[in-house]
């Protein structure tokens, strides 16, 4: 029995109503409990910001698309190298850092929990084994079904039950946990050498479009009573003008789960773009959060861009593509067989380049004019839009009118006549970045039943002690202090065990990753269905056998059921 | 000032050793260095006979010579902004990484990567350099930015990849796909060369040799006379398949 007494700390837990109050945590045996002996080690968080362990909902930091991006860059190893340190591995790499990197910096910025944003079900061997190397923090890895082609066939079927059928099988198979459409039909026409620019269009082949993928997903979804919602990212992802495709397609979003959202949005930034070239875009972040604040049904994640190098890499395709013909430099793309695609390519977002400025000016636009933070959550698709570790940049930013008038000061011209930021006067406080940063999110993946994004009796010990005074900090004026303050934790504390203290990791993690077994009927299992085996052994390269993850691939596998639907 | 590093021998001589501290700069403090023989931290003193000739006020006025079996030596100049470093035998790989300053002279043969990102300075080796002479990093899209780099000998393969800006003449011939992907700067070679230039972006490359396997995504726009180098060549464009602007002649 382990008993930890966290003292005088300054608590704010959004999802229990708390707001800075100074309270004592008593944990035992992982869990946070109403009080422990006297024989407990005491760590007194001498009033510091004390919040749950930080969440990240949408992140790309294993599997083989990642491990693609580190191939492809050899050139990045060489920054942040650290040496090997007590408990510390050897780490290296700055956008596309080793998996201990990756877990290493997170844990030092508070994150205990991790959901990677697009896994292959095809390659979920190896995201799962990175998993197990990313030791600090629990796993959770959205399944890409974009251009699955047994659920293109059930959705232009019209069956939303042998949708879902399959959206179970191939969770359970993956090892997955909710659902994620890229570019949804747009990265399969690409298979074929073709280009879908609308959600009306025809998938050549499939005789289906995007939004009849979305709609009947988000039915799927809701059928199978999945933890978290519709994981989607748009079509015309990065392209001037397409703001009108997030609108239409938050328009078919209905609103059928009371617990939370029924879609989720991710990286909105590059989703927000008016005009009709890249010489003539515009924000349009009024435009996407007067319809976000208008529907709560829909959660939309920030997709922040900040200035420096980074690496995009997404199961866009044809996105990246078209990435690939504007900067000429070294690109990856990838074709996954009977499920989706990939491609990465590196970027260097500079403030000379008008259109980056603009991109970055609308990130924090659409954070800032979505009126609950429940709705827009805090991340910069790392490493697309950035690496994580600017994260804490990004939270110095919403929080200081005055950083971002002196940071607009340094930009590109433009900014000010194609964007609304710098008319924005308000400035986040501490709850709004504690719900953007764990409450939001644990809520948006409907893991607080699992005990995390809040620190009331009985949730996972996963807590984040930054050394920040909220009493003695103004973040509008004192933003650096805020900056640094959210770069390194006091303590950072996983499953109630201390993992890093002021950014040194202390001991080997144990991490867990989530996964859904979604039942569903017996006359609707898909390892019984002859029509699904048949396809599946005519066109896939491997066996339907070989194809489920083996449990030895999840040494701490947690398994969330739902219940049968009828 | 003179300092003499006569290398001592060693029981296991293939080790390699890493000696980016061997820079004229340092020696302004003492010879009292770092460097490591496999992954054990070594003094300077205890691989080397060190011996120091008059003094010197500033770093431009100090020559390092290394004398013996240098051969397994890696990193010697790197980062080295003045002064100069002459080198009796060969000399291992990574010999003037990221140099700024200053002139290394090889008199033996020079292992791979020598001059890596190289940004000013001259280095001439009297004989042989081995693979990605004058080269950049693997996967950094700018190799050499400036200086000179001269070989007397020949070359191995991929010399001055993503050459960005300086000046590299190979006397003799260049191994495979030399010059590939360059960005600017000026590639001479006076011997043959196989594949050059592929990718090209910018920059110009003159072959006084024969060129084997000429590349094809390459356009030929005239016949002129070199008058630098008393040749009449011809003058590709290219790399057309990645929109390169880049000038390649080769004697004809």
């Amino acid at each position: 029995m382990t008993e930890l007494w966290v003292k005088n700390a300054c608590v704010i837990d959004p999802i229990r109503g708390i707001n800075g109050e100074i309270m004592d945590i008593a944990i035992r045996d992982g869990r946070i409990v109403e009080s422990v002996s006297d024989r407990a080690d005491v760590i007194d968080a001498q009033r510091c910001l004390t919040l749950p362990g930080g969440i990240d909902s949408h992140t790309h930091v294993s599997g083989t698309k990642v491990n693609f991006g580190r191939y492809m860059s050899p050139e990045d190893m060489r920054a942040g190298r650290t040496k090997r340190k007590g408990k510390m591995h050897v780490t290296s790499g700055y956008y596309v850092p080793t998996t201990f990197g990756n877990s290493y910096r997170y844990s030092a910025m508070g994150y205990t929990t991790l959901l990677e944003g697009a896994m292959a079900p095809l390659e979920a061997r190896h995201t799962h084994e990175e998993f197990t190397a990313t030791p600090h923090q629990d796993m959770m890895a959205n399944t890409l079904f974009d251009g699955n082609w047994a659920v293109m066939d059930a959705v232009r079927e019209k069956d939303v039950r042998k949708t879902a059928a399959v959206v179970a099988w191939t969770l359970k198979a993956a090892r997955g946990y909710g659902i994620k459409l890229t570019n949804p039909g747009g990265t399969e026409a690409w298979g074929w050498g073709e280009d879908l620019t609308g959600i009306h269009d025809m998938v050549p082949h499939f005789a289906v479009t995007p939004a009849e993928i979305i709609t009947t997903m988000i039915r799927a979804n809701e059928l199978l009573k999945l933890p978290h919602s519709v994981h989607l990212h748009c079509n015309n992802l990065g392209k001037p003008g397409n703001y009108q495709t997030t609108l239409e397609t938050f328009e078919l979003v209905p609103d059928l789960n009371a617990a939370r959202q029924t879609l989720y949005a991710t990286h909105v930034q590059f989703h927000a773009y008016g005009g009709g070239t890249w010489k003539n875009i515009c924000s349009k972040a009024e435009e996407i959060t007067r319809s976000v604040n208008s529907k709560p049904q829909i959660v939309m994640d920030m997709g922040q861009i900040m200035f420096g190098r980074t690496m995009t890499m997404t199961a866009d395709g044809p996105m990246e593509f078209n990435l690939h013909c504007l900067h000429n430099n070294k690109w990856s793309n990838h074709d996954v067989e009977l499920e989706t695609g990939s491609g990465i390519i590196p970027v260097t977002y500079s403030k000379k380049s008008a259109v980056n400025c603009i991109m970055w000016a609308i990130g924090l636009e659409l954070a800032l004019l979505t009126k609950n933070p429940y709705q827009c959550l805090l991340e910069t698709d790392n490493p697309n839009g950035a690496p994580f570790v600017k994260y804490p940049e990004v939270i110095g930013l919403l929080m200081s009118k005055r950083y971002r008038d002196e940071e607009c000061a340094t930009l590109a011209a433009g900014v000010e006549q194609r964007t609304s930021l710098c008319a924005l006067e308000r400035e986040m406080d501490w709850h709004d970045i504690a719900v953007m940063t764990r409450a939001g999110q644990a809520k948006a993946l409907g893991i607080g039943s699992q005990g995390k994004g809040h620190l009331g009796v009985g949730a996972e010990a996963d807590i984040a002690i930054y050394p920040i005074r909220t009493d003695s900090v103004d973040p509008a004026r004192e933003y650096r202090k805020v900056v640094e303050g959210f770069q390194k934790t006091r303590y950072t504390i996983k499953r109630g065990r201390v993992v890093s203290r002021d950014g040194e990791i202390i001991v080997d993690g144990a991490n867990a990753t989530f996964w859904v077994d979604a039942k569903v009927p017996e006359d609707l299992k898909m390892e019984n269905d002859p029509e699904f085996i048949k396809r599946f052994e005519q066109f896939y390269t491997v066996r339907m056998s070989n194809y489920p993850v083996q449990d030895v691939y999840l040494p701490r596998g947690r398994r969330i059921e739902t219940e049968v639907f009828t | 000032m003179r300092v003499i590093l006569e290398s001592k021998v060693r029981a296991k001589p293939n080790l390699p050793i890493e000696a980016e501290a061997i820079i004229p700069r340092n020696f302004l403090k003492g010879t009292d260095l770092v460097v490591y023989e496999g992954n054990k931290e070594r003094t300077l003193s205890e691989l080397f006979w060190i011996f120091v000739e008059g003094t010197a006020v500033a770093p431009e006025n100090i020559e390092v010579i290394l004398k013996g079996d240098t051969s397994r030596i890696k990193r010697v100049g790197e980062y080295m902004d003045t002064g100069s470093i002459v080198i009796e035998g060969d000399i291992g790989m990574h010999c003037g990484n990221f140099m700024s300053g200053g002139t290394i002279e090889i008199r033996g043969n020079a292992d791979s990567w020598l001059g890596r990102e190289m940004r000013g300075g001259t280095i001439l080796c009297r004989g042989n350099a081995g693979h990605y002479c004058a080269t950049g990093y693997r996967g950094e899209k700018k190799g050499m930015q400036g200086g000179k780099v001269e070989v007397s000998g020949n070359t191995g393969d991929f010399c001055a990849e993503y050459l960005a800006g300086g000046t590299v003449h190979i006397h003799g011939s260049a191994g495979d796909f030399p010059g590939v992907e360059m960005r600017g700067g000026e590639l001479i070679i006076e011997g043959d060369a196989t594949r050059p230039c592929g990718n090209m972006k910018s920059g110009t490359c003159v072959i006084l040799g024969t060129v084997h396997d000429m590349l094809p995504t390459f356009e030929k726009i005239e016949r002129r006379v070199l008058p630098a180098w008393k040749i009449t060549a011809d003058v590709y464009r290219g790399d057309v398949a990645n929109r390169g602007k880049g000038t390649l002649c080769v004697r004809c």
